[in-house]
């Protein structure tokens, strides 16, 4: 219990030490870095919980995440500057739009699953494209909102997101291992028996999809604050790739493969970037090795069963 | 009384008629034989029953409900189980959490996200007595895909005897089966009458006739002849249509 108790205090006060030391010692790129992470990982496990734990293979998670940086924007500009507004304004709205989207997609099974739920980010994507007052392709720049208890500094935001990181962790482990998650996941292993002996599978899968979808919202405006810029990049279907491939990377149903997927990812095109442009087959030939030889992602390799 | 009524149950997939104006009717308390040659619907007839299958027409009444439409989840609600024909379990689960899932489903909302659900331990307990019941308490901690057929028959029985039933619609428990499994299912089925509905779709003949009090006939989709074991045994529509053909003789 004592021990992995420490397995967990250890990193967390690593990276609550870390931005006055890496300020000291001239490396504060690397809190921006961690931030970057500390989101993605967020968004990425949010994936892990509809695809690894629900079985829902959704290729359009990005739509959840753009939204939520769209939001910041789009209110900032109109002249929302409160925090307390903005951030449940997102979080409503992303609940809304995966409520919707879920509602229709989760209809479908399989390869059908697949491609409506890229459909939708893709529809949602075009459409903020379209709209030229909010920056069309270009994007738009998204101010940081008044908290009104504190500024919103780079290291202000690298410990609200480290908070929100915790606790949005800490929510999910409470969830698989409820009575909800056992028959999220009992779903994914076997529907029509699910069905059978009784559980209403289309409310579990649609309620699952809803909290995903909600949980990626809140990591997209913690990237708008983190770029102070919504970008219709983080809409486009690449972005639902790059997630789903820190998920695959990290541990598709292992409870750290979100985290632990987003940080590698990062870090490995962190590297190449320095190194050569063709950085991506880098990616690529790394996913591929994965794949074929640790099925379980990183967080498999260190032997330890997800739920 | 009867506690299951069929009327006029139809199904069509596109221009097949799986089943064509069926009519049935299951007392309470009976074990209640359906028997058909390969094909006859009867597969379809307990999907459409548990409501995994929407019937095309025609009407089901459960316990004085009309459930035509009831979604397949409250139908399990009402007291309706059902067993698959080709074994349908959680593979990668233990025989407890099999029987625990099936627990948790009928005891109160699953809508809980905090609390773990292992710090229930009325699941688990209620899970025991299943397996104790089933003679496999000494499997409760193996994974279902390591246990043998016959075991993995017998958990399919379980399960939805774990969602307390009123009715059972059995969907050949015997498949696959050898003779000394098949006893001791027979066995099992015949210990369950004692305080259950019985719906049976089964091909061992043996096993049929000496469980049911009331035999059905499913050819085409249709009922050709319901009565006691004695009065199909000697139906002559019965034999041209099945029994003939079981023994591998053709009656000319």
């Amino acid at each position: 219990m004592t021990r992995s108790l420490w397995r967990y205090l250890v990193p967390l006060g690593l990276l609550l030490v870390f931005p006055p030391i890496a300020y000291a010692t001239g490396l504060e790129f690397y809190t921006g870095l961690i931030t970057k992470i500390m989101i993605f990982a967020l968004a990425a496990s949010s994936l892990n919980l509809i695809l690894g734990y629900g079985g829902m293979v959704s290729f359009g998670h990005a739509a959840y995440f753009g939204v939520g940086a769209y939001t910041v924007a789009i209110l900032t500009r109109e002249g929302v500057t409160s925090a307390w507004v903005i951030w449940p304004a997102a979080l409503v709205l992303c609940a809304l739009l995966a409520f919707l989207i879920g509602s229709i997609c989760l209809r479908t099974r399989g390869v059908y699953f697949i491609m409506i739920t890229l459909a939708f980010a893709q529809m949602i994507y075009f459409v903020v494209i379209s709209f030229r007052q909010y920056g069309g392709e270009d994007g738009l720049r998204a101010r940081r909102p008044d908290f009104g208890l504190f500024e919103l500094s780079d290291t202000a935001l690298y410990y609200l997101t480290l908070a929100v990181l915790v606790a949005a962790l800490y929510a999910v482990a409470r969830l698989v291992n409820s009575r909800f998650g056992r028959v999220l996941q009992a779903i994914r292993e076997n529907e029509s028996r699910a069905a059978a002996i009784g559980y209403p599978v289309y409310r579990f899968q649609l309620v699952a999809f809803v909290i995903a979808g909600t949980l990626a919202g809140l990591a997209g405006l913690l990237m708008a604050h983190y770029t102070q810029y919504a970008s219709p990049n983080l809409l486009a279907w690449q972005q639902s790739g790059h997630l789903m491939m820190m998920v695959i990377l990290g541990g598709v149903g292992q409870f750290w493969g979100g985290v632990l997927g987003a940080a590698a990812l990062l870090v490995v095109e962190e590297i190449l970037q320095g190194f050569t442009i063709y950085w991506q087959l880098g990616v690529g030939l790394i996913l591929l090795l994965i794949v074929l030889f640790a099925p379980r992602g990183i967080a498999g390799l260190f032997g330890r069963r997800g739920s | 009384m009867s506690l299951l009524t069929l009327e006029h149950l139809t199904k069509q997939f596109g221009g097949l008629t799986a089943v064509n104006d069926c009519n049935l009717a299951v007392d309470a308390g009976e074990i209640h034989a359906l028997i058909g040659p390969n094909g006859a619907g009867k597969t379809t007839l307990i999907n459409q029953i548990c409501g995994a299958l929407q019937p095309t027409r025609g009407q089901i009444r459960f316990d004085g409900h009309d459930i035509t439409h009831t979604p397949q989840h409250q139908r399990v609600r009402l007291g309706l189980a059902r067993t698959f024909q080709i074994t349908n379990l959680f593979k990668n689960y233990t025989v407890l959490e099999n029987l625990e899932l099936a627990v948790q489903a009928r005891s109160g909302s699953s809508f809980h996200f905090w609390n773990p659900v292992q710090r229930e331990m009325h699941l688990r307990e209620e899970a025991e007595q299943i397996t104790e019941l089933l003679g496999l308490t000494f499997r409760n901690h193996t994974m279902v895909a390591q246990l043998s057929h016959g075991e993995q028959r017998q958990l399919e029985v379980g399960l939805a005897l774990a969602c307390k039933p009123k009715m059972l619609l059995l969907d050949e428990p015997m498949a696959g089966m050898g003779s000394e499994e098949s006893g001791r299912m027979v066995e099992l089925i015949a210990r369950l009458s004692q305080n259950l509905t019985i719906l049976l779709v089964e091909h061992d003949m043996d096993a049929v006739f000496r469980l049911a009090q009331r035999i059905s006939v499913l050819v085409y989709g249709q009922v050709i002849a319901s009565g006691h074991p004695e009065e199909i045994r000697a139906n002559p529509d019965v034999h041209r249509a099945y029994l003939g053909d079981d023994h591998g003789g053709r009656h000319p």
